[in-house]
């Protein structure tokens, strides 16, 4: 591999689909093998997505590395650069470096409960833990609670129904949250009564015994979801050391060099793109501006 | 260390000498501002200054610079370094480079950065500082590494202290030129540091100052100062130690792009801006005190991000004093 970390490396989008009106799920595969094998990365990295001529942007991995071969972002149009690439096809080839970040660590979660707790877009770094805790068989059981803004917003709806009527056989629960009513929610609101409600994502921690001794949370959501989630988790007794969390910032380079996603004051200052993106609640603690 | 004497006499020949390693760059006086320029003659350096308004830094990360450059739908990179000797550097500068290089040769290394500073030879001066130096206050008044050679002034000469392999070969080839240090010499040596010494008049008193900072974070005098600054950004395009950067690609004509990063500053609105409008740090209070906590940060193993040179307080056109803001959010916790 080039030694200038600036360089990407060709990757060819070999399926683009819609998931909702703002987001598409992008699949792409390295063009040179050799790139693609050494490839490597944990839940929780993301990427720097390349449009040559145009600019780059950071984008967390959402799929997992249980599955190999190819790589899933899921991008929202949120501006210039996320709406150029909405207007990309199969086989176009874009740049991608990386992977970047610290990541979840799965490792040390091994024989533990995950909850994993979503709002929006956040759903895109959990998902790769969620395919890959379940892939690797080697957690107790996972929740994932996710809030959502209307039934049309849900992301990966077909795997989330599917976790809601099968997820159990695979350790896993599923519960979702949504705000704006719709007959599409009443409906899976009737099939699934204890796990689907009107509310927002805190609303889905009640009723639910969470082992705290044996158990991890994730989170990810918009910054306002942080402090609620992190609330109730902390009235929980999950200890905040337990609790990790990723976080979003003004990126550029993703390595430690342009400054832009630094946080935190005199005494302890992180940069969000390589001490992060996740975070404990402990780092939260220490670290001012974190969330 | 390894100690030699450059006789005043010797001193053209000596310069003379390093042309032969690269381009030399030394302090030149414009009106009444001082740069570092191309120079061909020591007639031309302004040995006495007392600091440049754009610190060294401008070698090795540049004001604005192309990255990659797209060639038929694939970046190119041009990491070309012609060899450089930096002449006159004053330790505040040189460990103004030794906090750079822990960001930018911190792997994965800079290879812009990198290969530029490979090939420069750090030369520094001694100094005297003036009213807006507090580098003694940091412990950056004196350098113990992070240069080839030394110049300490002497009365008949300069008394060189030699950093590197570099440097003893330079001393090696151009044998001829140094003498062997005194005892008078040495006498010199201490009377010049002592007098340097006592004429600080600016001081940054330490004791607990990065945790006094963080628990004033609601200090009035934050406002009372972001009012006053004009969000114009000099200070981090002179500080030795500010090294953000912001990217933007731009087409040269239809089949050819550059990608390239300049200088950017965190009293920008748009520093700390994200995708859908939502911005970290919204408002020129939260902006003005990130960058006093970031220069301020202290890191074990390499100190604090300020290293005293004074430039942002020379160079502010609202007058604000860097030690002056701090002493009184220091003051403000009562
Ligand atoms: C770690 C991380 C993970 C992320 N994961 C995801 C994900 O999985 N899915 C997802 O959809 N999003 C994700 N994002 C957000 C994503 O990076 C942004 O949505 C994306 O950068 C938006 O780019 P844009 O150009 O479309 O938006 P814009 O709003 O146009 O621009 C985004 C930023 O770039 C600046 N900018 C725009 N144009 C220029 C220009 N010409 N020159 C200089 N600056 C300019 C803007 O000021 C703004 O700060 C993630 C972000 C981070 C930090
Ligand atoms: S130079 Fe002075 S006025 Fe300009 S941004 Fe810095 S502190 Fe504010
Ligand atoms: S903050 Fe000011 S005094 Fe400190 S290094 Fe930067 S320019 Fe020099
Ligand atoms: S993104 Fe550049 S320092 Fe973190």
């Amino acid at each position: 591999m080039s030694e200038n970390p600036y360089q990407t490396y060709d990757a060819r989008i070999l399926e683009v689909k819609d998931l909702t009106s703002r987001e598409k799920l992008f699949t792409l595969r390295f063009l040179d093998p050799e790139v693609g094998e050494k490839f490597e990365f944990r839940p929780g990295q993301f990427v720097i997505v390349d449009i040559r001529g145009f600019g780059e942007f950071p984008i967390s991995i959402c799929s997992s590395p249980t599955r190999r071969g190819y790589l899933q972002l899921c991008i929202r149009k949120a501006g210039r650069m996320t709406k150029f690439i909405h207007k990309m096809k199969e086989g176009d080839i874009i740049g991608i470096r990386g992977p970047y970040g610290n990541g979840f660590p799965m490792e040390e979660m091994e024989g533990s409960n995950l909850i994993l707790v979503a709002g929006g877009l956040g759903m895109a770094p959990l998902r790769s833990v969620l395919w890959y805790a379940i892939d690797s068989g080697k957690y107790e059981h996972i929740w994932l609670l996710y809030g959502t803004k209307a039934y049309e917003d849900i992301l990966f709806r077909d795997e989330i129904i599917h976790l809601l009527k099968h997820g159990e056989a695979m350790n896993c629960s599923v519960k979702l949250a949504y705000e704006v009513e719709s007959p599409s929610c009443i409906y899976l609101e009737r099939g699934f009564s204890d796990r689907v409600c009107r509310g927002v994502v805190t609303d889905l921690f009640r009723g639910e015994e969470f082992d705290v001794n044996k158990a991890y949370a994730l989170i990810c959501g918009p910054p306002v979801m942080y402090k609620f989630v992190i609330r109730e988790l902390l009235d929980r007794k999950l200890s905040p050391g337990r609790i990790y969390m990723t976080l979003e910032r003004r990126m550029r380079c993703g390595i430690g060099k342009c400054g832009h996603c630094i946080v935190g004051t005199s005494t302890s200052i992180k940069y969000v793109c390589k001490d992060g993106p996740v975070f404990t609640y402990w780092d939260a603690l220490s670290t001012r501006g974190l969330i | 260390m390894r100690y030699i004497k450059l006789p005043s006499e010797n001193f053209e020949k000596f310069f003379k000498s390093l042309e032969a390693w690269g381009t030399v760059y030394a302090p030149v006086k414009k009106g009444s501002i001082y740069s570092f320029q191309e120079v061909h003659s020591p007639s031309e350096i302004a040995l006495d200054y007392n600091r440049t308004m754009l610190p060294p830094k401008k070698f090795f990360f540049r004001p604005k610079e192309a990255i990659l450059r797209l060639k038929n739908g694939r970046w190119e990179e041009e990491v070309e370094a012609e060899p450089m000797v930096l002449f006159g550097l004053h330790s505040c500068d040189i460990h103004g480079l030794k906090i750079l290089d822990k960001v930018y040769l911190d792997e994965p290394a800079d290879p812009y950065y990198k290969s530029r500073r490979e090939k420069t030879l750090i030369i520094g001066i001694s100094c005297m500082p003036d009213e807006y130096c507090f580098c003694k206050s940091l412990g950056t008044h004196f350098a113990m590494d992070g240069f080839d050679l030394f110049l300490h002034e002497l009365p008949d000469g300069w008394l060189v202290r030699i950093g590197s392999v570099r440097g003893h070969e330079i001393a090696w080839e151009n044998g001829e030129l140094f003498e062997e240090v005194t005892d008078e010499d040495l006498a010199n040596f201490k009377e010049f540091e002592e007098k340097r010494s006592k004429a600080f008049q600016k001081e940054l008193p330490q004791e607990g100052l990065a945790d006094m900072l963080d628990l004033a974070y609601n200090s009035p005098v934050w406002k009372k100062y972001a009012e006053i600054c004009l969000a114009c950004g000099n200070c981090n395009m002179v500080c030795p130690t500010c090294r953000c950067y912001e990217v933007c690609d731009r087409w040269v004509d239809a089949y050819k792009a550059v990608r390239e990063r300049r200088y950017d500053s965190c009293f920008m609105e748009n520093h700390g801006l994200v995708a859908g409008g939502h911005n970290f740090r919204p408002t020129r209070l939260d902006r003005f005190r990130h960058r006093y906590y970031c220069k301020s940060y202290f890191d074990p193993s390499a100190g604090y991000n300020c290293v005293g040179c004074g430039r942002c307080d020379e160079f502010c056109p609202a007058k604000i004093e860097h030690v002056k803001v701090l002493e009184e959010v220091r003051g403000s916790l009562k």
